[in-house]
């Protein structure tokens, strides 16, 4: 897929690999294993730019293109999914708000989302609303004089709400849906850690309790009934894009794993790489690498061309992504043998992340269910 | 009157009613069909046809124009770029 890119494109991301084998492979496992990660990583980032990577540089953003930053994730994919979730969701909340936010509301958290300053939290999925966001229950009330809202509710789930010093809250108001910034520390606003998961374990889960939380009406971003149908969804693309990409690093780090492994372990008077059915692992392995190259090198094109199809687009490259890294990661550990089901080798830990990616940003069977209408009803048009 | 307007309306009018027919699987779709109430179309396109008329017709649909009635059938639609495109030009 090299050939698809600019100079400028491959450059950066031979960038993004040389600092994430530096700065990222050595310690995921340490991360992943004390489930958290340090701030002086979380400030390396924001000193390199990457947490502003598709801000504009108005906004003391880098301006990247979204080729590029979906090699940034997939550089930081196979390093680490619980640190690319950072990425993920400081770009789901930056573009929502590019597009959405009031130029004041632009003007005081884009730069400093945009340096790394703050770190954001998309506070959407709830204990009884992930996938069907329609079912959202916290609730948003307006005050006795109308100065202020009121938020009472909880959202579960909420990627890097333990970092996070802003949140992007989605709830209801009078029954219109309703999107308002939270700054973190705000009274009633309380932020409980989710430990021991599978997966993602040092990606800064918590759930968040809102009792009587004051939010002040300046914080409210777009309009009341269009937070479900044209903010969230702004996130949600950018979310898709960066996870897909995620995946597909976690892929390669399978693929690299197992080739590396197959060429020097020996069994009897021949390598790993000589057994036929270990070829036919590596062979899937690797024809889902390029294929999986190609399906988010599409995504974030039409995205970059703010094209319709973006959205289609960038199902497709999750869905497959998300299932692709989870065979592979189940196969490299395959490959690897005993020493693949160990914390040295970071094919365990992929074994465990990859599963996630099926599961955030819409599950899989809600990708299917959703590009599954989208060929019906374009067979259904053609046919016509 | 056939203004210049006139036909640049019609022309914005027939190129969203091909994007929406070629999008969502139904045969016909009138002028003031409202695509939101009668379940022509759901949440997941909006995006989709915000996107499309912002690249189609060069215009950025921003906060202040999030207005149901400004997309809620084809002629509102069809309307509202003929208004954004003026604002542009003015």
């Amino acid at each position: 897929m090299q050939h698809l890119l600019t100079e400028r494109q491959k450059a950066r991301h031979a960038e993004f690999k040389d600092f994430v084998a530096l700065h990222v492979e050595p310690f995921a496992e340490t991360w992943d294993r004390e489930q958290s990660i340090p701030d002086d990583v979380i400030s390396r980032l924001a000193h390199a730019g990457f947490l502003g990577s598709s801000l504009p540089p108005d906004y003391g953003g880098q301006g990247w293109d979204i080729v590029t930053f979906g090699l940034l994730n997939e550089a930081f994919g196979k390093g680490s999914s619980s640190l690319t979730g950072v990425l993920t969701v400081q770009a789901m909340v930056s573009m929502a708000l590019l597009k959405w936010g009031t130029e004041e509301q632009k003007a005081t958290w884009l730069p400093p989302l945009a340096k790394g300053e703050m770190l954001a939290a998309f506070a959407l999925t709830e204990p009884g609303a992930g996938s069907d966001i329609q079912s959202l229950v916290t609730e948003f009330t307006k005050s006795s004089k109308g100065d202020f809202l009121i938020l009472n509710g909880h959202k579960k789930w909420i990627s890097c709400a333990q970092f996070a010093g802003i949140f992007l809250v989605f709830g209801k108001l009078e029954q219109r849906s309703l999107a308002c910034l939270v700054r973190e520390g705000t009274p009633g606003l309380d932020v409980e850690p989710i430990h021991d998961l599978m997966g993602f374990r040092s990606a800064g889960l918590a759930q968040l309790t809102f009792n009587n939380v004051e939010v002040p009406l300046a914080n409210v971003v777009a309009k009341p009934g269009f937070a479900l149908s044209h903010v969230a969804p702004v996130g949600l693309q950018f979310g898709r894009i960066s996870t897909a990409c995620s995946g597909l690093g976690l892929l390669r780090g399978c693929f690299e794993e197992s080739i590396a492994h197959a060429a020097v372990r020996r069994v009897g008077d021949k390598t790993v790489g000589e057994i036929g059915m270990i070829r036919s692992l590596i062979a899937r392995m690797g024809t889902d690498l390029e294929a999986g190259s190609f399906l988010c090198h599409n995504a974030c094109r039409t995205e970059q061309d703010h094209v319709p199809e973006a959205f289609e687009k960038t199902l497709a490259a999750k869905h497959f992504t998300s299932r692709a890294a989870v065979r592979a990661a189940n196969d490299a550990v395959q490959i690897r043998g005993a020493s693949g089901c160990h914390a040295s080798s970071p094919v365990s830990r992929y074994y465990r992340d990859a599963k996630i990616m099926e599961i955030i940003e819409g599950t899989t069977q809600v990708h299917e269910d959703v590009l599954g209408k989208i060929f019906v009803d374009r067979a259904g048009r053609l046919g016509k | 009157m056939t203004s210049v307007n006139a036909v640049t309306q019609d022309g914005i009018r027939k190129t969203v009613r091909e994007f929406i027919l070629s999008s969502i699987n139904i045969t016909q779709l009138d002028d003031d069909d409202n695509l939101f109430e009668s379940g022509i179309v759901n949440s997941l396109f909006a995006v989709q046809l915000m996107t499309f008329i912002e690249k189609t017709f060069a215009i950025e649909v921003e906060m202040d124009d999030l207005d149901i009635e400004n997309f809620k059938s084809l002629s509102a639609t069809t309307a509202f770029v003929v208004r954004k495109n003026g604002r542009r030009s003015g």
